[in-house]
């Protein structure tokens, strides 16, 4: 996406300005900057408890930082892959549940549960895109049979007395520790969560810049021209959904234990699917590397202060933004932020090399 | 299971699948003109319902006769929406539009919650209970209304498709856009009226279903859901595969619930859609379209 031509720089130059130049060469490389600016509104988010007192304002950046890494999930198999993976909460769902289950009824710490949990997720994520693969489902069709599969798992999760049926689950709260990933204060849930969004924003910038991102972009910009080149397209579908599954399980597992609660209504649900799926890649600019946090930055913190605004989370505030952002950012802001930073950081670099030559 | 009972789930499974087909219509007509899934068509049948909730409790009009006003509020709305937001991103990525439509649908939904608050209302008319029976069989008389209401405006539809000027015209621009635009047929207002006539009719759906159906902001997305269903039954974008792929749906959905229990009944229209998804994405008509 971001070929930014790094040739203009000419190679012999004055022994002082090799560091400034290998400066230069990381900011002219847009994926770069990209993955240090994502790396650099983390690092900020860590120092937020320095003056952040108050448990509410904790909170929402304790989603912030959850909502990039679920956000992450989808970015890499909706964003660079193109498969219209709507509902992808039934990953988070999945997630969900199997970090609840193995808490309350194995007692597994919550440390390896969370990553059995994202291990079930990319079972399932194989399994639909084995199935879908098989019946040759794409585009449309693709779209509408997660949101089946969803709509589906919902009723039998309802059913379905293991995992608490139609009351859902809570999870069983012990004394304060660690090992249960049980903390009193808010502070250690932002740094997991954090730490997730730091390996996240990671994995994502090499999943670009290696050859399967290039294929996942391939595919997304026509199949049959990839496949033709000769991508295996259907390696590389099954590899997009199981890596953004898996992902969004391990999220989904984080997600039940700050909320400590599940039920089927909550998690298999378009609206939720909106908010911490959609909205922060969408709003920061899907397929691009600092979509995913940019976007959950205004994402939860700008919802939360206009529920505030409107009449103090009057039901059906939250619907209103999130539905407004996906409106307003698909008209107006087809590219999200990450497009209207890279307009400017074009005009920027673009001055950077006429002076680097004019320098000479 | 005796056959009164057999004969009386079917009839209940129809009566059903009438608004289902109405719904249904509505969204394969915009997809097979436009190649849009509309997934905020549920949202339509929900503000048809507060249309004929508000028309009653308001001005006492009956609900029935409320089907008209609620047909040209929802035609204005989805004509606004898609000349506003959907015609932008007519060439965009499928992915942009389906965002969109989400994005439209979460709104409407949000916005309902607001203004009209998320508790269940129904209206109570005189006859709604009332109840003919017929061969040992019970015919509900609204639910009877709405049945034949919904059959009457779909052939009228029908009709209105095959034998007008604009009929023709809706069904040349489905068949290809470029081809309709140099025989000098204005596309732009084919798509307006397309997806203002999609939301109407399923606005009136929602208006028949209001005499004996609670109504919420959320009721909408079950019904979006089924219209789905209903549509790749029936083949994307085909009139008379979705109308009767909604009178099938209507049928299966009653016998599973009468089996199965009526919580559960979802699942039998999502396990059908999911083996037509697998084994028939083509639906029961093949490649016709409308």
């Amino acid at each position: 996406m971001s070929t930014t031509p790094t040739s203009q720089l000419s190679e012999s130059k004055p022994v002082v300005q090799k560091r400034m130049s290998r400066l230069r060469t990381f900011f002219l490389d847009w994926d770069l900057s990209q993955l240090a600016l994502s790396l650099a509104l983390l690092a900020l988010l860590a120092l937020a408890p320095l003056f952040v007192r108050s448990p509410y304002y904790m909170g929402i950046l304790i989603l912030t930082a959850m909502y990039m890494f679920i956000g992450i999930s989808w970015n890499i198999v909706a964003g660079f892959a193109g498969q219209l993976l709507i509902a992808q909460i039934i990953f988070v769902a999945t997630g969900a549940y199997t970090a609840i289950v193995l808490n309350n009824t194995f007692g597994v710490t919550p440390w390896i549960g969370i990553l059995i949990a994202g291990l079930t997720a990319a079972v399932l994520g194989y399994g639909v895109a084995l199935i879908t693969l098989r019946y040759g489902l794409k585009a449309d069709y693709f779209a509408l049979f997660t949101i089946a599969l969803m709509v589906t798992m919902k009723t039998i999760f309802l059913k379905w007395d293991f995992v608490g049926g139609a009351i859902g689950m809570g999870l069983r709260l012990s004394n304060p520790t660690w090992q249960k990933m049980i903390f009193r204060a808010k502070e250690p849930y932002l740094y997991i969560a954090l730490a997730l969004a730091v390996i996240g924003v990671i994995i994502q910038y090499l999943i670009y810049r290696s050859k399967m991102g290039k294929y996942f972009m391939a595919i997304r910009e026509d199949e049959s021209a990839a496949a033709a080149l000769g991508v295996n397209t259907s390696l590389y579908k099954t590899l997009a959904v199981v890596i953004g599954a898996a992902l969004a399980g391990i999220g989904g597992g984080f997600y039940v234990m700050y909320v400590t609660f599940v039920e089927p209504p909550q998690v298999f649900d378009l609206g939720l699917n909106v908010e911490i799926v959609m909205a922060g890649p969408i709003i920061g600019g899907l397929g691009s590397l600092a979509g995913p946090v940019l976007g959950a930055l205004v994402n939860k913190p700008l919802a939360e202060l206009i529920r505030g605004f409107l009449a103090g989370g009057r039901s059906g505030t939250s619907l209103i933004v999130y539905g407004s952002f996906l409106i307003l950012a698909i008209v107006f802001m087809p590219r999200g932020l990450a497009g209207v930073f890279h307009t400017l950081y074009l005009k920027l670099t673009r001055r950077m090399r006429q002076d680097s030559q004019g320098g000479m | 299971m005796d056959l009164q009972i057999f004969f009386q789930t079917i009839i209940n499974g129809l009566f059903t699948g009438g608004i289902y087909a109405l719904v249904a219509i509505g969204l394969t007509m915009i997809y097979g003109v436009m190649l849009i899934l509309n997934f905020a068509h549920g949202e339509f049948l929900m503000l048809g319902m507060y249309v004929a909730y508000f028309a009653f409790t308001l001005a006492g009009i009956d609900p029935y006769l409320a089907a008209p006003i609620a047909a040209l509020l929802i035609f204005a709305l989805g004509a606004l929406i898609q000349s506003a937001l959907v015609q932008r991103v007519l060439d965009a990525h499928p992915l942009n539009q389906i965002i969109l439509l989400l994005g439209v649908s979460t709104l409407i939904i949000g916005l309902a919650q607001f203004f009209l608050t998320a508790e269940a209302r129904s209206i109570h008319v005189s006859y709604e209970t009332a109840v003919i029976t017929f061969a040992g069989l019970r015919f509900s008389v609204p639910r009877m209304i709405a049945f034949f209401s919904a059959m009457v405006i779909a052939v009228a539809l029908y009709l209105f498709l095959q034998l007008t000027k604009t009929g023709k015209a809706i069904r040349a621009v489905s068949q290809s856009r470029d081809a309709s635009t140099l025989m000098g047929i204005n596309v732009k207002f084919i798509y307006l009226l397309t997806f203002g006539i999609g939301a109407a009719v399923t606005a009136v759906g929602g208006v028949l279903l209001t005499p004996n159906y609670k109504m919420i902001p959320t009721v909408g997305q079950g019904f979006g859901v089924i219209a789905f269903v209903v549509v790749v039954l029936g083949t994307m974008g085909n009139f008379i595969g979705a109308f009767l792929g909604g009178l099938i749906i209507g049928v299966v959905e009653a016998f599973a619930g009468f089996i199965f229990g009526g919580d559960v009944k979802i699942i039998a229209s999502m396990l059908v859609f999911i083996l037509i998804l697998l084994l028939k994405p083509a639906g029961l008509f093949g490649r016709k379209r409308t």
